[in-house]
C-alpha cells in the first residue's frame, strides 16, 4: 500500500480514517514506535505502586519497583490471562489469577506452584517467562513516556519544543510539584482517534459545533462579582467559544514537524482568563512569586497556549492543570482519558477550578464536549461512504511562516496545524 | 402530593422534555449531581458526571431548546422508571429524605441504552408539593467509560 497516494498538500484521502488495515498499520507503526504518555509519576509515588492504562494495542502497567519505573505488559506468560483486574494500587508482585504463577514487580517470573512436573529446561530466569516489558520508558519532568521500539529517538528529542508545554505546567506549582488528583474521566466515541486531536485545534469550528452552548450562555447576564463556583466557570467556559472570526484569527496557530501543535489561549474574560486578579489569584500568585519572584512568576502565569498537542496521543492545558489522553481502540472507536492536577502549594480554590474544569469539559454531559463527539460520530458515518473520496485540509494553506526552529505559524483560522499532524502521520507510515 | 408521587411527577416531565418545568422543581440551592465513583463524597475537589446547581442547569436546558444542539439531535427519548421507593424524615422539620432505585431507558439516532442506580432526593415542602434540594444519582457504571450523555435522568 502506497500510503503516499492518500496524503496530499490540501487533500487527505478518507481511507485514513475509515480503513481497517490503515488502523492496523497505525498502531504497528505509530503507537508501536512513538513516545506514548502513559502516567504522571504522582499516580505513583511508592514502591509496589501500579497505574493501568493503554500503549496502542497493549494493556499496560505501570510500576514503580524502586528507582525504576517500568511499563509491563498485563498478561500472564503461562496461559495469557490477564494478571492485573484493577485499575491502580500497591502490590508486592503481581500473580496471575488461574494457575498462580507470580510475578515481581520487575516482570520476572518469581515462582510457579508444582515447579518438580515441569522439565529441567524451565528456568524462572528465561525471559520468555517474564510478564511483557515496554523496551523503553523515559520520563519528563514527571511525566512517564514508553516506546515499544528497541531504538530510536530519545524522548527529549521527539518532545522537541512542547517540553515548554510540561514545563509550564509543573513551575506553576508553588512549591514546584505537580500531582494528579480529582480521579480520571473516560469518554468513548464512535469515531476516529485523529479526529480528536484535529478538532483540538480548528478554530473554525466552535462557531458552528458549539453554537447552542454559546447562545444559552449569551442570554444569560452574569454578574462576575458574585464569587460562586458555578455563576462564573460554567458560564465562562461556554462563552468562551462565542469569538467572532477576527478574534479567532488573532490567536496564533503552531504545527511542528514531529506533528505536535498548539494554539492561543482563548479564555479572555472571567476568572479562567490570565488577566484575572480576584482574591484566589492574587493569593496563588503570591505564593508562586515567593518560589520564583515576581518577574518570572508572572512569566509563567503569562504563557497563554490552549490544546499543546503532543503527537500523537497527550493534550496539555498548563493553565488549566489539564491533561487528556487518545487511545485508539479500533478505526472508528476512541476512548479519551482525562484528568487534572494539584498543584502543590496553591489555593485549594484553585484546585476546584481545575476540578470543575475537568467536569465541565470532559464529562459525558459535557454541554461542550457533547457535542464535538457527535460531530466526529458523524464525520465517521460519513466517511464510511465510499466516495467521493478525497477531504479537503486546505484552509489558511500558502499563509503559514516557518519559524526559525522549523515549525510553521499562522493566523488562526488555517487548517495548518491538521496539515502538520498529517505530515507527521505519512512520515511515521512511510518509515 | 407525598414524595413518592413527587418522583414520579419528575420523570413524567423529563420523559415528556417539559424541562422549563422540571427545572422549576429545583430550590435555588439546589443541586443535581450524578458522582463519578460509586463511594463519592466530595462535588468541590473530585470530578463529577454532572454537579450543577439550578443556574447552571438553566443553561444546560436552554442549550437542549437550542435549533442546533448536536448532541441532542435528535432529541433523545426516555422512559424513566422510579421504584423501591422509601421516604425518611430529612435534616429539618420541612426537609424528607427519598430513595430511589432508577432505570432510564434511552433512545437516539438509532441507539438504545439502559442507565440504572440509586437515586436519592432531598426534599423541601413547599405549598402543596416539594422543591428538590438534592437530587443524587450514583449510576451502577459511574466509574466506567461512558459514551456521551445529552438525555436528562
Amino acid at each position: 500500500m502506497d500510503l503516499s497516494e492518500l496524503v496530499r498538500p490540501d487533500r487527505i484521502h478518507r481511507r485514513i480514517y475509515a480503513d481497517p488495515a490503515i488502523f492496523e498499520l497505525e498502531m504497528e507503526r505509530i503507537f508501536g514506535r512513538s513516545w506514548i504518555f502513559l502516567a504522571h509519576d504522582s499516580q505513583i509515588p511508592n514502591t509496589g505502586d501500579f497505574y493501568r492504562t493503554r500503549l496502542g494495542r497493549e494493556d499496560v502497567l505501570v510500576v514503580r519497583d524502586g528507582a525504576h519505573v517500568r511499563a509491563l505488559i498485563n498478561r500472564c506468560a503461562h496461559r495469557g490471562a490477564v494478571v492485573c483486574a484493577g485499575d491502580r494500587g500497591n502490590l508486592p508482585g503481581f500473580v496471575c489469577p488461574y494457575h498462580g504463577w507470580s510475578f515481581r514487580l520487575d516482570g520476572k517470573l518469581n515462582a510457579v506452584p508444582h515447579r518438580q512436573s515441569y522439565p529441567e529446561s524451565f528456568s524462572l530466569d528465561d525471559p520468555r517467562l517474564s510478564l511483557g516489558r515496554v523496551p523503553r520508558v523515559e520520563s519528563y519532568r514527571g511525566f512517564i513516556f514508553g516506546n515499544l521500539a528497541p531504538d530510536g529517538i530519545s524522548l527529549i528529542e521527539h518532545l522537541g519544543p512542547m517540553t515548554a508545554a510540561i514545563d509550564n505546567l509543573v513551575d506553576r506549582a508553588p512549591d514546584g510539584e505537580i500531582e494528579q488528583a480529582g480521579g480520571i474521566a473516560r469518554l468513548e466515541y464512535r469515531g476516529n482517534w485523529k479526529f480528536h486531536n484535529e478538532n483540538a485545534i480548528d478554530t473554525l469550528h466552535p462557531g458552528f459545533v458549539h453554537e447552542s452552548s454559546v447562545a444559552s450562555a449569551k442570554a444569560d447576564r452574569r454578574d462576575y462579582a458574585d464569587p460562586t463556583y458555578d455563576a462564573h466557570q460554567a458560564h465562562t467556559q461556554l462563552l468562551a467559544n462565542a469569538f467572532g472570526p477576527r478574534e479567532w484569527d488573532a490567536i496564533g496557530l503552531v504545527g511542528a514537524p514531529a506533528g505536535h501543535a498548539y494554539m492561543g489561549g482563548f479564555y479572555k474574560s472571567g476568572i479562567l482568563a490570565p488577566t484575572r486578579n480576584d482574591p484566589v489569584w492574587l493569593d496563588y500568585r503570591a505564593r508562586l512569586a515567593k518560589r520564583l519572584g515576581p518577574e518570572k512568576a508572572d512569566a509563567v502565569l503569562a504563557v497563554d497556549r490552549f490544546n499543546n498537542i503532543i503527537f500523537p496521543s497527550l493534550s496539555i492545558n498548563a493553565q488549566y492543570q489539564q491533561v487528556r489522553i487518545v487511545q485508539p481502540l479500533a478505526v472508528d472507536r476512541t476512548q479519551l482519558v482525562s484528568f487534572c492536577f494539584r498543584l502543590k502549594g496553591a489555593p485549594e480554590k484553585l484546585f476546584q477550578q481545575a476540578v470543575r474544569f475537568l467536569t465541565n469539559l470532559c464529562s459525558p454531559y459535557s454541554m461542550i464536549f457533547g457535542d464535538d463527539l457527535e460531530i466526529f460520530t458523524r464525520c465517521q458515518s460519513g466517511l464510511a461512504n465510499p466516495t467521493p473520496e478525497w477531504l479537503d485540509v486546505s484552509r489558511g494553506l500558502g499563509r503559514e511562516q516557518r519559524r526559525a526552529d522549523g515549525a510553521l505559524e499562522s493566523a488562526s483560522l488555517s487548517e495548518l496545524p491538521q496539515r502538520a499532524q498529517m505530515a507527521a502521520w505519512l512520515r511515521c507510515m512511510s518509515a | 402530593m407525598d414524595a413518592a408521587a413527587f418522583l414520579v411527577h419528575e420523570a413524567r416531565l423529563l420523559d415528556a422534555g417539559r424541562y422549563d418545568e422540571w427545572l422549576d422543581l429545583f430550590a435555588d440551592d439546589g443541586f443535581y449531581w450524578i458522582p463519578s465513583r460509586p463511594d463519592q463524597t466530595d462535588p468541590w475537589n473530585h470530578f463529577s458526571i454532572v454537579h450543577e446547581d439550578p443556574s447552571v442547569l438553566r443553561l444546560r436546558v436552554r442549550r437542549l431548546h437550542h435549533a442546533r444542539v448536536h448532541a441532542a439531535d435528535p432529541p433523545p427519548r426516555t422512559a424513566h422508571m422510579v421504584g423501591n421507593v422509601t421516604v425518611t424524615d430529612g435534616a429539618g422539620d420541612a426537609e424528607c429524605e427519598a430513595r430511589s432505585t432508577l432505570m432510564v431507558a434511552e433512545y437516539r439516532a438509532g441507539e438504545r441504552r439502559l442507565l440504572a442506580g440509586q437515586c436519592l432526593h432531598r426534599l423541601r415542602r413547599s405549598g402543596e408539593g416539594f422543591r428538590i434540594v438534592l437530587k443524587r444519582i450514583d449510576l451502577i457504571d459511574a466509574d466506567a467509560s461512558h459514551a456521551i450523555m445529552s438525555a436528562i435522568l
